[in-house]
């Protein structure tokens, strides 16, 4: 029994393993069990194949994509580090980090991994002058 | 007539301010320093136990167990000769210059929370070192004396803690096991008391409460 794509209707062979990343055409998600002998139903009575799948009562088989695990980076402005070496004599500054203190955390690479310059963490915070009008 | 009160409410809270500014000693804030898996926790807990009964935080062998740093308020140390300081403690995340997420792999972690701990052990650096800077009054300084003392780290922390004028005890920690070396630790910094103990197992953490209430009462 063949499936066809309830978007624009091409058909696929029973068992198409095609079908799992979505129609080739239109790179839908939802496809209909098919009768062989109402394989061109839609075509001939003017239907679509939503209503012939409301008519035959078949399950309409969904594809359902994996949420991606891939996570969302840390937004600069959320970092610890100051500087980040993406790498050899590639940087990323912190520059918002680096107006609030003296602070300095170097992050090597992509992530999790810190160099931490504890005099520049030492440092007093410079005392504000009052302004003089 | 409820001015009245409000006024009266508020002169009498300026006034017992006052007061206090007077009266009421300020506590010495105690920080314990040191690198990371030095037993800065197990130390703390024991403190708390043994003079309010109570605890600090959890320990683990992994290292940054304490990502932020913990505060226990208000303990009473009675000496031998009947001298009482009051204190608080402040247990503070281990102090490393590297931090690598690679480490906590060793100790089947999965990288997801690898990186996480790195990050937020990172941050509890950060905020050790605030600590320092803003709210500390004397240092303990952890080692584990199975260690070689002479790390950058620990020159660098004594010395920072040496140019803030703190007072500074260091513990040279660990003492229960086999290759434990505190007169290495005595060696490395003769200008400061050093205490060989074992948190784990509370051996000679007497000599520590004396210690500590004569450099820090």
């Amino acid at each position: 029994m063949p499936h066809k794509c309830t978007k624009c209707g091409r058909e696929y062979n029973d068992g198409s393993t095609e079908i799992l990343r979505g129609c080739a055409s239109c790179g839908g998600k939802k496809f209909l069990y098919v009768k062989e002998e109402e394989i061109n139903k839609d075509v001939l009575e003017e239907k679509s194949i939503e209503e012939i799948a409301d008519e035959s009562k078949e399950e309409v088989l969904e594809i359902v994509e994996k949420p991606t695990t891939r996570k969302k980076e840390v937004e600069m402005y959320d970092r610890v580090e100051t500087i980040r070496i993406v790498s050899p004599g590639s940087y990323e500054l912190n520059l918002e980090k680096m107006v609030k203190s003296d602070e300095r955390i170097v992050s090597v690479g992509k992530e999790g991994s810190y160099i931490i310059d504890l005099v520049s963490m030492a440092k007093e915070e410079p005392k504000k002058k009052a302004r003089k009008k | 007539m409820k001015i009245f009160y409000q006024t009266f409410g508020t002169a009498k809270k300026k006034f017992s301010n006052f007061l206090n500014s007077f009266f009421k000693k300020k506590r010495t804030r105690i920080g314990i320093y040191g690198p990371p898996n030095a037993g800065k926790t197990t130390l703390a807990n024991r403190i708390a136990r043994d003079w309010t009964g109570d605890a600090v935080g959890p320990v683990s062998e992994i290292p940054h167990e304490t990502r932020r740093a913990r505060k226990k308020e208000d303990i009473i140390i009675s000496g031998a000769n009947g001298s009482v300081v009051t204190m608080d403690i402040v247990d503070t995340p281990g102090v490393t210059t590297k931090i690598d997420y690679h480490e906590f792999l060793e100790f089947g972690m999965e990288k997801d929370e690898a990186i996480i701990r790195a990050r937020e052990a990172t941050e509890g650096v950060a905020e050790a070192m605030h600590w320092l800077r803003e709210d500390i009054d004397g240092v303990i300084y952890m080692l584990d004396s199975t260690l070689d003392p002479f790390m950058q780290v620990n020159i660098m922390m004594i010395g920072i803690i040496e140019s803030r004028n703190l007072p500074v005890i260091i513990v040279a920690n660990k003492i229960d096991l086999a290759d434990a070396a505190p007169a290495r630790i005595r060696s490395a910094f003769p200008q400061h008391p050093v205490v060989a103990i074992s948190g784990l197992e509370g051996r000679n953490v007497e000599d520590l409460y004396e210690t500590m209430i004569e450099y820090f009462g």
